[in-house]
């Protein structure tokens, strides 16, 4: 009885254990500062942490396929400068000027995914390429410099909707858009399939060449969604924007459970928890009153962690798979 | 009988440099399977590269169920119904068997996968094959045996008129083969055209009607299975050898024992293999593919774990102790023949190459490594092992074939072994650059050494061998000694046991 139990303790531990990590972090944080319990907190790190799960939502796809998309920080900034650019001439309406900067969005995962298609360039490094690449591209835009949104669009980055606030609706349901993409389409499919093992999805007969491209289009485009959500909510474009992002997002994908190798994960899941950990760790230091230089220290730890983690997952699974192979 | 539905005629490939069919033929009926067998490099693979649309021929032609066809494409042989179960499993292991059957096509509604319609069919499918796994079920979770009935499956999924088995039984054990071979008769009960490749003689006879050779390009043997021998069959795949002489005189060896195997097994690659090996001995393993050959070598060095068996060494002392496999592997010389994926850099210098196994013996304290004493150690290397270049400096990826295989050679003499792991280091070497490993080899046995040779080609062991070992199954079934005829040892590995072990 008592060993069945512990099995049973052990088996909900391996399937929810991520959970179980965010409920720890959430309560240890709240008895520590009484000022972070509450709905109220909670609605807020869900609106602030709403553009992480946007990028985060594209780059689920990406490392699904075993690949990574680092030039998405970039890419949101350039989606944000254009923004900015835009609404200062107070004549563009609010739409149009998204429409635009989705554009860019869309020109820049083209970019990538020409350069990975069909140069045959790694991933990794045809993003590291377009990462700089891109943010020199925003710079040239903006001079470097800070550009403030008029005082008409200012109050459309915090709009609610009932309790919870509107950017918060939409990135829920590009992240569940995301995840029925993934896991009930032709295209999710053959994407994990791709991340299962390039070589054979190719034999197989899987257009390798299409559904990549396709994802990377797919990824720069939320790269700038999260951009734009982005420069909405702070009123504000700065030349610091997406700085960092794009490996926010990587670790809150892995940290949610897709393998970094690829092939394995719920997108759902691992986005909207792993974003959720990332923001109240900040939020919780932020109410610890600490030093906000300390924030990247732990972040840095968390990934490393998940890093970790992930590697050790992928010695039991990916292990006997390997071996196999070589059988073969 | 009727008409074949498959005949291919006069098919002809030339590759740049080499012919590699000319003018062979196949045939192939429905409701039957047909065998094709034949050495490496017979041209097997390249004809059914051309029936796959792989490959495109140069001459000849392609007629199914009467008609003269051209497939220019993968897509159009599929379209003509012709399916492939290939050698290697094509597996997508984290995602559900139907996915792994459907992934190139997934059944669509509205946008969404049918996964019921996805389910159902392969579960239709499955239930040909007499299976009952759930089409739910992830592919990590299954055995090998069923990761090959999904490849079957996948490839049933177009209703497939011809279907060709490249090599299925080579990772499998006894039990799954035997269900292998109730799947094909199944499907021959239906109608299908069967084209079975394999390398192990016993199992076309017990599911093969037709028997097809090829030999360097061309088709040398058609006929009734039931009309032809094992020993035939294997003397039609290796053609006459032509009787080169020996380079050496064989010689039965009373020195000391270096290396004792007992009772060696791993998983279903080898089964209780014991051997000795004496000093100054070359001895030949021989063998079909997948007989364990190179398994057995991997086994002895530690590069797969054994699951039984001991190895004992002889000492500095004279005794024999215990040796694990990972110690002997940095006690041997071994030379393989995939010589640029394990054996040698490439990019770097001859010299590089030759010393980098014993860099840190050239090195002074604080680790930097002393030019003048590489170059002089790689010089005598060079001159000793007769390897040709400009420079000790040249890089290794400008040097021919034998001459890169002699620089591993050079890599594993620095540290003069007294055993020697051999597999295949003649593979891809013209005949000149041949004789001249195996006249390096007679001179390392000539020093002492013990030596292991693996080779496909039985006149090259002939040459040089002192003892034969006969693999087959993984097992060794016979030992000869180096006086014995090319009709003895062909008919070794041709003897059919009349009841194969249960294995596993």
């Amino acid at each position: 009885m008592t060993v069945n139990l512990a099995s049973m303790v052990a088996r909900f531990g391996r399937r929810h254990g991520f959970v179980i990590v965010i409920l720890i972090v959430y309560i240890s944080i709240s008895v520590a500062a009484p000022s972070f319990f509450g709905t109220g907190n909670l609605i807020n790190m869900f609106h602030v942490m709403a553009p992480l799960m946007v990028v985060a939502s594209g780059m689920a796809l990406i490392v699904m396929s075993g690949k990574l998309d680092i030039s998405v920080g970039s890419t949101a900034y350039v989606a944000s400068a254009i923004f900015a650019l835009l609404m200062r001439e107070n004549t563009i309406p609010v739409a149009l000027g998204w429409t635009i900067a989705l554009a860019a969005g869309l020109a820049a995962g083209t970019i990538n995914a020409l350069i990975i298609v069909y140069l045959r360039v790694n991933a990794l490094i045809a993003t590291l390429g377009t990462m700089i690449a891109f943010r020199g591209f925003g710079l040239l835009l903006t001079d470097g410099g800070l550009i403030e949104m008029p005082e008409a669009v200012k109050p459309l980055g915090n709009v609610m909707l009932g309790p919870i606030y509107a950017d918060t609706v939409l990135a829920l349901i590009i992240v569940a858009a995301m995840h029925f993409v993934h896991r009930s389409t032709s295209f999710g499919r053959q994407i994990t399939a791709i991340g299962n093992n390039e070589d054979v999805a190719r034999r197989i007969g899987i257009p390798v060449d299409r559904r990549v491209f396709a994802s990377f289009i797919t990824s720069g485009l939320l790269g700038a969604a999260g951009g734009i959500m982005y420069t909405m909510q702070v009123a504000v474009s700065t030349s610091k924007i997406g700085e960092g992002m794009e490996f926010i997002a990587i670790a809150v994908v892995v940290v949610g459970g897709i393998s970094l190798f690829g092939g394995r994960g719920n997108i759902l899941t691992a986005v909207v928890l792993g974003a959720l950990l990332f923001q109240m760790i900040r939020s919780g230091l932020q109410h610890l009153g600490a030093n906000p230089y300390s924030y990247r220290l732990v972040e840095g730890v968390v990934i490393f962690l998940a890093m970790y983690v992930d590697a050790l997952k992928a010695e039991r699974v990916g292990g006997i798979r390997l071996r196999r192979q070589e059988e073969t | 009988m009727t008409a074949p539905y498959l005949r291919m005629h006069a098919i002809s490939k030339h590759f740049p440099g080499v012919a590699a069919l000319k003018r062979a033929d196949l045939e192939a009926y429905r409701g039957e399977a047909m065998a094709l067998m034949g050495a490496n490099g017979a041209g097997k693979s390249t004809l059914m590269h051309v029936l796959g649309g792989i490959v495109s021929k140069d001459e000849g032609e392609i007629i199914v169920d009467g008609r003269q066809r051209d497939f220019h494409s993968p897509i159009e042989s599929l379209e003509e119904g012709v399916g492939f179960v290939y050698q290697e499993l094509n597996s997508l292991p984290s995602m559900t068997i139907a996915e792994n059957i459907f992934a190139d096509g997934f059944p669509q509604r509205y946008g969404r996968i049918d996964f019921q319609a996805c389910e159902g069919k392969t579960r239709e499918i499955l239930q040909r094959l007499g299976s009952q796994l759930n089409p739910r079920a992830t592919v990590e979770a299954l055995n090998t045996g069923d990761r090959q009935l999904i490849e079957i499956a996948r490839a049933l999924r177009r209703n497939p008129k011809i279907l060709i088995f490249d090599e299925p039984t080579s990772s499998l054990s006894q039990r799954e083969r035997q269900r292998l071979f109730d799947v094909i008769a199944g499907l021959k009960r239906d109608g299908v055209a069967i084209i079975y490749i394999t390398h192990f003689v016993d199992e076309i006879f017990a599911v093969c009607e037709r028997v097809t050779v090829m030999r360097n390009g061309k088709t040398v043997f058609k006929g009734q299975i039931d009309q032809v021998t094992s020993q035939e069959i294997v003397h039609e795949m290796m053609g006459t050898v032509e009787n080169e002489s020996r380079l050496a005189p064989d010689q039965k060896k009373q020195s000391h024992i270096v290396l004792e195997i007992d009772q060696l097994s791993r998983a279903d690659e080898l089964q209780s293999i014991s051997l000795s090996l004496r000093e100054g001995e070359i001895v030949g393993i021989w063998g079909l593919l997948g007989s364990g050959r190179t398994e057995l070598i991997r086994a002895m060095i530690g590069l797969d774990p054994i699951d039984h068996g001991r190895l004992r060494w002889r000492g500095q002392d004279g005794t024999l102790v215990e040796i694990a496999p990972e110690s002997l592997h940095a006690l041997s010389g071994i030379v393989t023949e995939d010589r640029r994926g394990e054996g040698v850099f490439l990019p770097l210098s001859t010299s590089e190459n030759i010393i980098l196994p014993n860099i840190r013996a050239i090195a002074n304290r604080v680790g930097i490594v002393d030019r003048g004493k590489q170059k002089k150690i790689a010089r005598d290397m060079i001159r000793r092992l007769g390897i040709k270049v400009t420079s000790e400096d040249q890089t290794v990826a400008t040097l021919s074939g034998g001459n890169q295989q002699k620089v591993v050679f050079g890599r594993s003499l620095a540290s003069s072994p007294r055993l020697f792991l051999l597999d295949e280091p003649t593979r891809g070497l013209d005949v000149g650059a041949k004789t001249e490993i195996l006249k390096l080899i007679l001179d390392l046995a000539a020093a002492g050494a013990a030596i292991v040779l693996v080779s496909s080609e039985l006149e090259e062991l002939m040459r040089i061998c002192d003892r034969y070992l006969v693999m087959s199954r993984g097992r060794i079934v016979a030992e000869l000694p180096g006086a014995a005829s090319k009709r003895d040892l062909l008919a070794a590995i041709s003897t059919r046991r009349a009841t194969p072990e249960a294995r596993q």
